[in-house]
């Protein structure tokens, strides 16, 4: 027993150096990978040079624009929003206690997107355009805001005297969703056909919009967001077991709900103002953990932080290449691989998932 | 002890206690049994702290339960549920490993816990198995043997813990394992409070008896005093024969089948 309690921790490990590795390598391909190639030889050269190093190296103007200004800040955010999006939907997968949980089932995707596009087409009138700064720091706050009341309104629909009724509160999550949609199809009918074109992409994800301005206040708070919901492994463990056990454990479920809750509305919803909403990163990426592995948190979370990310650079990078120089919606591609994944996981696991209405 | 004193608990306008007095000492089994809604579940819940809006006062080894931190009260009581439904794959030494989240032991320290409640609990064999694979009656022996892990300590205070009919859907022998193992633990200076529903299993292993019924205790004491004809034909309202084994003098019930159609006339009006 010994003996496997070691190999438990040793494999854990093992398999977060090999994402880990798995993910440098790939963000550093898709640095170098694009409509300009990048030599990876240069990209190094490129770092060492800025970091004054490597004085003598002449860069080339147009790698170092394409590093700087386009490509980095753009794999910086793909990086933050794919983890944000995977762990919020391993840690909701965990507190839910149920594998079919993602951020957009709860309500977080939508409340945010309305909120977004509410300011866009009412920030029009104060003369906010998309590029402002003002507006990069406005619209985490306002999707934030959105994502956070609508998942409230749902906890509270499946609240049932301080626990939480699933069946209800994915019905719940149905109802809040049909009645964002409707109030953004709504908010939509006075936007002008710029704005339309711009919802467009906003539902389908759009990683293309990065610029180091919009990361400026996103970036802390998603990396903020990203922290506290890792501190959730060892009481998520005993809520896996339920939520009266996990009080006999010693945990504080109301507690741990609520902070979990605030973080994934956090995460989500700042990524939805980054990129829009990106579909099926956070429920595929911590269910192939659980697959692949094991379902123990003190590996579903720390993998889905290194998998989100490594999964959305691939994705990304098939948006960008596939049918250059035009870019597919980041969201078409994740749904396109994401979803015959996900039916082909949940046949192959249907014996095992039940929705339960402790 | 865990003293328990004039508990009254209602929910949404229904009494669900009455002035209930329960003890439980430590070294000691302790059962309650009762007919269903008799509020035995309720009054385990005041006793976990899963309730905590109730009149009366519930303390444990002289300290009131609410001035103990959720952290602190998870190292000095522990619960077993009837059954718990897991969703996700844990093999079943990381079951047995979340009793012990909370104690800040090192590693040699851990290890050697979760080995001696898994070896007592006959589970060691079983540490990589994945627990939804495992039978009703052996899953409850992993859920023992976290129960047992979170209040084992090597420090000796008195700790308790208490068991929501653990035995309900499990077959004789099953039943049979855990209630020795459980009774096996008192041994460690942990006071044990079980609902258990078959009479017959609180003879052969309760040390002391509550009976309860309607929210009050109809009847307390010593096992061997109390469990006889008329306090058990009381509390569930149905006919009943005690006899004692020939060998060990252990009581056992049989219902009284002479009575048995007039108890459905009863039912059927």
């Amino acid at each position: 027993m010994a003996g496997y309690a070691l190999m438990l921790k040793h494999r854990t490990r093992a398999i977060l150096w090999v994402l880990g590795a798995m993910l440098l390598i790939v963000f550093l391909v898709s640095l170098s990978i694009g409509q300009v190639t990048i030599p990876v030889i240069d990209l190094l050269s490129l770092f060492l040079n800025k970091l004054g190093l490597f004085s003598t190296y002449q860069p080339d103007a147009v790698h170092e624009v394409v590093l700087w200004s386009i490509r980095l800040p753009r794999l910086v955010m793909t990086v933050l929003i794919g983890a944000a999006l995977a762990l919020s939907g391993g840690a909701l997968q965990g507190l839910f206690r149920n594998p079919l949980v993602e951020p957009g089932l709860i309500g977080v995707s939508s409340g945010a997107s309305l909120a977004v596009v509410v300011l866009i087409v009412f920030g029009a009138s104060f003369s906010l355009t998309r590029e402002s700064i003002s507006m990069s720091l406005l619209t985490p706050f306002f999707a934030f805001s959105g994502g956070l009341l609508a998942t409230w309104g749902v906890m509270k629909i499946g609240d049932r005297v301080g626990r939480t009724n699933m069946a209800v509160l994915i019905l719940g999550g149905v109802a809040i969703n049909a009645l964002a949609g409707a109030l953004m199809g709504l908010v939509i009918f006075y936007a002008d056909e710029n704005q339309l074109r711009m919802f467009t992409f906003w539902t389908l994800g759009d990683l293309g919009g990065a610029t180091w301005w919009s990361l400026l206040l996103a970036a802390p708070l998603l990396v903020l967001a990203i922290i506290a919901l890792l501190s959730f492994q060892v009481p998520l463990n005993a809520i896996a077991l339920g939520e009266a056990e996990a009080f006999h454990m010693g945990v504080h479920v109301e507690r741990v709900k609520r902070s979990i809750i605030f973080f994934t509305a956090l995460a989500v919803g700042v990524s939805v103002s980054l990129s829009g909403t990106i579909g099926f990163v956070g429920l595929v990426v911590p269910h192939l953990i659980r697959v692949l592995f094991q379902s123990d948190n003190r590996l579903v979370l720390p993998a889905s932080l290194l998998g989100g990310p490594l999964l959305l650079l691939l994705a990304d990078l098939a948006a960008r290449t596939l049918v250059a120089p035009s870019e597919l919606p980041i969201g078409v591609v994740t749904a396109l691989v994401g979803a015959p994944f996900f039916i082909f996981l949940l046949v192959k696991t249907r014996n095992k998932t039940e929705l339960t209405s402790p | 002890m865990i003293a328990a004193k004039n508990i009254s608990l209602s929910i949404h306008g229904k009494k669900l206690l009455r002035d209930v007095t329960v003890d439980v000492l430590p070294g000691f089994f302790t059962a309650i049994a009762g007919p269903n809604g008799a509020g035995k579940t309720s009054l385990l819940k005041v006793l976990s702290h899963e309730h905590n809006r109730y009149q009366g006062h519930v303390s444990i080894n002289g300290t009131g339960i609410s001035k103990i931190s959720i952290a602190e009260l998870s190292k000095l009581r522990a619960v077993l549920p009837q059954n718990s439904n897991l969703q996700f794959a844990f093999s079943v030494l990381q079951i047995v490993e979340m009793g012990r989240h909370h104690h800040k032991s090192n590693q040699r320290e851990q290890r050697a816990v979760l080995d001696e409640v898994m070896q007592l609990t006959g589970i060691a064999a079983w540490a990589q198995r994945d627990y939804l694979t495992l039978s009703g009656g052996e899953q409850q022996r992993v859920q023992l043997a976290r129960v047992l892990a979170q209040v084992w300590q090597i420090k000796d205070h008195a700790r308790y813990i208490l068991l929501d009919e653990p035995t309900s859907s499990l077959d004789i022998a099953q039943q049979q394992v855990i209630f020795n193992l459980v009774k096996h633990a008192c041994h460690r200076n942990i006071g044990v409070l079980a609902i258990v529903h078959d009479l017959n299993q609180v003879a052969q292993f309760a040390d002391h008896l509550y009976f309860l019924k309607e929210g009050s205790v109809v009847a307390q004491g010593n096992t061997k005093e109390i469990f006889t004809k008329p306090i058990i034909e009381e509390t569930f309202c149905c006919r009943v024969n005690v006899y004692h084994d020939p060998c060990t003098d252990c009581p056992y019930i049989v219902p009284d089948k002479t009575t048995l159609s007039s108890s459905l006339k009863t039912i059927s009006v």
